[in-house]
């Protein structure tokens, strides 16, 4: 069955406990940032980087200010772009779910950062001669195939980030979307549950998705069209052209008798 | 020993440099593209360091790739204008040559072929595809070399898909040049064009009589000296 992830912006206090758990788990040095005169640190996702809360300040409908804070992480989609588009099987589904990644395999195109609806992967490049590595959130995997929680729903004090079963967590999103909008968040909504074949990490949101910074309606669909072309592409046009050529043979050689020149 | 003035120059000794540039480019980025995304082109060596190594080549092969027309623009700019004026000039003779291709390359049925000129139609097609192609391998590979990050993501998208289509057009066309120009039993000797400059006379005369016709006219037949 497959494992995902409920974040319920709701619950989240902005305490970066899980930022800060992904870094201590996953090994990954801090940054050396600035401050840019708002909470966000670091101010964006990073290869050092895989998990961060992101701040949103907004005004409601009748004049009520409002201060949210969004865990931003892989989604770890069903039918994951970054998948169809990595060309040496990096980045692949694991049975569980989740959209798994293995370093080594990596030749550092970066295709992945750019088909990824949701800006995710980043790829440590020097440009002119392209070497690098993509780096993401990786569900955790080692702690996941080992029968632990990832470390970010292990960190966190509210219970905002929910670790299980998608099927159960997909019916909770829904009875607490039911009780944020019996509390008056009209607006409240389940992110994900169907989107790009169904999130891995899904949001319970007491705004609508691009208050967040969410996507209404991410797409792979060019992921896909490059799959296609170049997998299937290449060999009908290069394969029907060879096949041509050699019916052309077959005939031309025997039906033309040509004098020296 | 065959007579001198039998043959006739077709391609000057830059037209002949940027082609077999061209055609070095050309091998190297089709091997290391499908290298790095057809599995069955050996994508096994091109994961981890190996596949950087092969990006690496390719972009060295890019460099090769993009001196083709600025070789060509530089050294002998009036043979790319007179090329270029060529494959975009077209009549009643293309359509003509539309209709008698078929017989003529089956079955060697050369009485209904019009006259054509220093490219037939079948070559202006080819040439057309591979300028268009080339602005378009070199402005998407450009982006993606360069852009990756700094341009919006659709535009780099629509790079990589735009890019391959290229590649797609390439090696498909690749494979009719190829063959038409050393396998084709009409073709003989046609090569010979493109590895010496030179062509016999006769040959012009039978596949591009409307160009022997311009170089008579311009009495330019002559001998090699």
């Amino acid at each position: 069955m497959a494992k995902a992830m409920l974040i319920d912006v709701s619950k989240c206090t902005g305490c970066r406990a899980c930022q800060v758990a992904c870094k201590a788990w996953n090994d990954l040095p801090g940054e050396v940032t600035t401050c840019l005169g708002y909470y966000d640190n670091p101010p964006d996702l990073s290869p050092n980087t895989w998990n961060r809360i992101a701040f949103y300040e907004i005004e409601r409908e009748g004049g009520q200010v409002a201060w949210l804070f969004r865990s931003i992480r892989c989604m770890h989609c069903t039918d994951a772009p970054c998948v169809r588009v990595c060309p040496t099987g990096a980045l692949y589904k694991d049975p569980l779910g989740f959209t798994a990644y293995d370093e080594s395999k990596c030749n550092g195109c970066g295709y992945c950062t750019q088909f990824c609806p949701f800006h995710i992967p980043r790829l440590k490049d020097a440009t002119v001669w392209g070497k690098g590595k993509v780096a993401k959130c990786t569900f955790c995997q080692d702690r996941v195939v080992n029968g632990l929680i990832p470390a970010c729903a292990q960190a966190c004090p509210t219970g905002a980030i929910e670790f299980g079963e998608r099927d159960e967590l997909v019916a909770e999103g829904r009875a607490r979307v039911d009780t944020l909008k019996a509390k008056g968040y009209d607006e409240a909504n389940l992110y994900g549950k169907n989107l790009l074949g169904g999130l891995g990490t899904m949001y319970v949101l007491t705004d609508p998705p691009d208050t967040f910074g969410l996507p209404e309606a991410p797409s792979g669909a060019l992921a896909e069209v490059w799959q296609l072309q170049t997998l299937g592409g290449i060999g009908i046009a290069v394969g029907a052209t060879a096949l041509g050529l050699l019916i052309n043979w077959l005939i031309a050689r025997k039906q033309i008798k040509v004098e020296e020149m | 020993m065959a007579d001198k003035r039998q043959e006739l120059l077709m391609f000057n000794t830059t037209q002949r440099f940027v082609h077999w540039l061209h055609a070095a480019a050309f091998f190297v980025l089709m091997a290391t593209g499908l290298m790095l995304y057809i599995p069955w082109f050996g994508n096994s060596i091109a994961l981890g360091d190996g596949g950087h190594a092969i990006r690496l080549i390719h972009r060295i092969g890019a460099i090769a790739f993009m001196l083709v027309p600025i070789c060509y623009l530089v050294f002998n700019p009036k043979g790319l204008f007179d090329a270029m004026k060529r494959i975009f000039t077209w009549d009643k003779d293309d359509l003509g040559w539309l209709r008698a291709a078929p017989a003529y390359y089956f079955l060697g049925d050369e009485e209904a072929m019009p006259p054509q000129d220093k490219y037939n139609t079948g070559q202006k097609l080819f040439y057309l595809t591979v300028v268009i192609c080339m602005v378009g391998f070199i402005v998407t590979g450009l982006i993606m070399w360069f852009g990756k990050g700094t341009v919006p993501a659709w535009m780099f998208r629509w790079s990589v898909i735009l890019h391959d289509l290229c590649a797609i057009a390439y090696a498909a066309f690749f494979l009719v040049h190829f063959y038409l120009s050393v396998m084709h039993p009409l073709m003989k000797g046609a090569i010979n064009g493109m590895l010496f400059g030179w062509m016999p006379e006769e040959y012009v005369r039978r596949h591009h009589a409307r160009y022997y016709e311009e170089l008579r006219s311009k009495e330019v037949l002559g001998s090699k000296s």
